[in-house]
């Protein structure tokens, strides 16, 4: 608009910006221009518009049909319900017992890994496969495995003697946080494996051969060497490992849909189940943007509580 | 070299590899047990899957289930559209992200930086399935709220960043006197893409392929909540998974196995005929991110 006007003015203008024009179409600025937009468009269309989208019902009752303004009831009810913060707590459990287990057991993979022994190629190939299948087909697999009265789980554990009754993997409060967490170890830690793998492939081998000269044995070389020098990039992989523990939830939907008794229900799961559930007659929308945010306020503070200490372990050592 | 290194270890040495090569077998048995039990329980009669027990293979091997899942219960339907979603998720990807990635890699412009930073950001940004909501009332704004192309969308959209840095990427390894001899041969940005760099970045295309045909053909969540209403939709994962939460499901095991095998067998098949560039993705998508 500026521009029009000012041209109307100056017949010298006009020309510069005709020039201009013709030196971006020359360089391939229209080209260039068209080239990003379908990405900008999907990027704005499928997600800032959701995003942006959460803080408009943030203080209404919505259910689909009908919005009502409810103030800051959506937030004073947040503070008094039980359920969630139960939730948030079992998202703390899940995250921690995933981390705890797939973090080592990925780590001693691949070391294995890079000690070239026989048939470490389809091995490493075996590990990786359970990241390609769907997760919801998966679980599905397993809430067959687990089931407690023709499960092949407890058939296997019975004819090896270990258990005299049936366990109830999903449906037994003591148990059912394990279970979960057993599919998500065997889903995921073969994708942080070749995360440690690249980590590792870029370790000279100089230092090894160096180390194995001066008389280091493997548990020397590995705590020595191949710890200390991988750990920026396990910074890195913990972060990744920790952060998506905390958004999980669709593997946990199909194996007990959170049950039993809330025994395994985790925030994203719960928000989920007040939103789209069937099991809610009345979608509660307005207050699942609410739960939203306040999740995502959970993660970004564990992120960065997580990175604030990552430095501090920088400096001790 | 390998066999060289064996022939110097001692025999404790010796010993001690073969204990951990035991352990990587058990590893590997406990990791494929799922899928092989899945596989062989889909041609095991359903009382003999209702009964339960140890063995892995069906005392009599039928073809039934298959028949059934695809006449009956309509996994023919199901099939289709996981094919559709995935072949069009990955043609999309493909798209979107080559010409992206190149702008980003070789273009230079005001905002780029800022463009480029919301992509990461909202990498990052996430507040879940209610994210969902908007995207599908939008949907029914559009008319759209029953055809899969909104789930093609939404999935593509949320999911070509991590494409976008792949190709990005591997672009910066392109020496960029190549464009630039382009340019003297008189091609403009658009054909330097299309006919110099275009067949150039085949390696890391295959990745993003292979990428996002699994991630559309896995999609679960979004089909989901786009199908609720729309049964003849429903891609294989959500098909599967509805037959189990159908109440009666016990008397359809069978089924839900052939099913399942239905949905895992292709993605293993082009999984093992393409293994490399699925890691290879994955080690460069972290080393970037």
């Amino acid at each position: 608009m500026s521009a029009q006007s000012k041209t109307a003015v100056s017949p010298t203008r006009k020309r510069s910006l005709k020039q201009k024009i013709a030196r971006v179409r020359a360089e391939g600025g229209f080209a260039a221009a068209l080239m990003l937009a379908p990405s900008v468009f999907l990027l704005l269309v499928t997600s800032v518009y959701p995003f942006l989208w959460v803080f408009r019902y943030v203080a209404y009752d919505y259910n689909g049909m009908t919005s009502y303004y409810v103030g800051a009831h959506n937030f004073t009810r947040m503070l008094q319900d039980a359920t969630f913060w139960e939730s948030v707590l079992h998202t703390f459990e899940y995250a921690a017992l995933k981390v705890v287990f797939i973090i080592p057991l990925a780590l001693i993979m691949a070391v294995l890994m890079s000690r070239k022994i026989m048939g470490s190629g389809i091995f490493r190939g075996i590990y990786f496969m359970p990241t390609i299948i769907s997760a919801a087909v998966s679980s599905m697999v397993f809430t067959f495995i687990f089931a407690a009265y023709n499960g092949v789980l407890n058939a296997v554990l019975r004819a090896a003697g270990l258990i005299s009754q049936n366990i109830n993997w999903l449906g037994d409060e003591n148990v059912a946080m394990w279970s979960v967490i057993i599919v998500a170890i065997w889903g995921g830690f073969g994708n942080y494996m070749i995360y440690f793998m690249s980590g590792m492939s870029s370790i000279s081998n100089d230092v090894y051969e160096s180390a194995r000269i001066d008389g280091a044995n493997g548990m020397q070389i590995f705590w020595k060497i191949t710890l200390p020098m991988l750990s920026p990039m396990l910074k890195i992989i913990l972060m990744l490992a920790i952060t998506g523990a905390f958004k999980d939830y669709e593997s946990i939907m199909v194996l007990t849909q959170g049950g039993p008794n809330n025994r395994t229900q985790v925030m994203f799961l719960y928000i989920y189940q007040l939103i789209f559930g069937t099991n809610v007659k009345n979608p509660q929308i307005g207050y699942g943007t609410v739960l939203s945010l306040m999740a995502a306020v959970i993660v970004g503070a564990v992120t960065g509580i997580y990175l604030l200490l990552a430095r501090k372990l920088d400096d001790v050592m | 070299m390998v066999k060289r290194d064996t022939a110097v270890y001692s025999r404790q040495a010796k010993f001690v590899r073969g204990l951990l090569f035991v352990f990587m077998l058990v590893v590997a048995l406990l990791t494929l047990y799922p899928i092989i039990y899945v596989f062989f329980g889909s041609f095991k009669e359903n009382k003999e899957l209702l009964v339960g027990g140890v063995n892995i293979f069906p005392e009599t091997f039928v073809i039934q289930n298959y028949i059934d899942a695809w006449e009956q219960a309509d996994f023919a339907t199901y099939t289709k559209n996981s094919l559709f979603l995935g072949i069009t998720i990955m043609l999309f990807s493909l798209i979107l992200s080559s010409m992206a990635g190149y702008v980003f890699a070789r273009k230079k412009f005001r905002g780029k930086e800022l463009i480029y930073g919301l992509f990461v950001a909202f990498m990052f940004i996430n507040v879940g399935s209610v994210s969902l909501r908007p995207l599908f009332e939008l949907a029914i704004g559009l008319h759209m709220n029953t055809s899969l192309w909104s789930v093609v969308l939404i999935s593509a959209g949320g999911g070509q960043a991590t494409s976008i840095f792949l190709v990005r990427g591997y672009m910066n390894t392109i020496p960029k006197e190549l464009d630039e001899a382009a340019k003297i041969d008189g091609c403009t940005f658009f054909q330097t893409f299309y006919m110099i760099l275009l067949p150039v970045l085949k390696p890391i295309l295959a990745t993003v392929a292979l990428l996002s045909f699994r991630g559309g053909w896995n999609e679960y969540i979004l089909p989901l909540v786009f199908t609720m209403t729309t049964p003849e939709q429903r891609p294989l994962t959500v098909g599967v998974n509805m037959l189990k939460n159908a109440g009666d499901g016990a008397a359809a095991w069978n089924i839900m196995f052939a099913g399942a095998t239905i949905a895992i067998v292709p993605m293993l098949l082009i999984y093992i005929c393409s293994s490399r560039y699925f890691i290879e993705g994955l080690t460069a998508g972290a080393v970037k991110g």
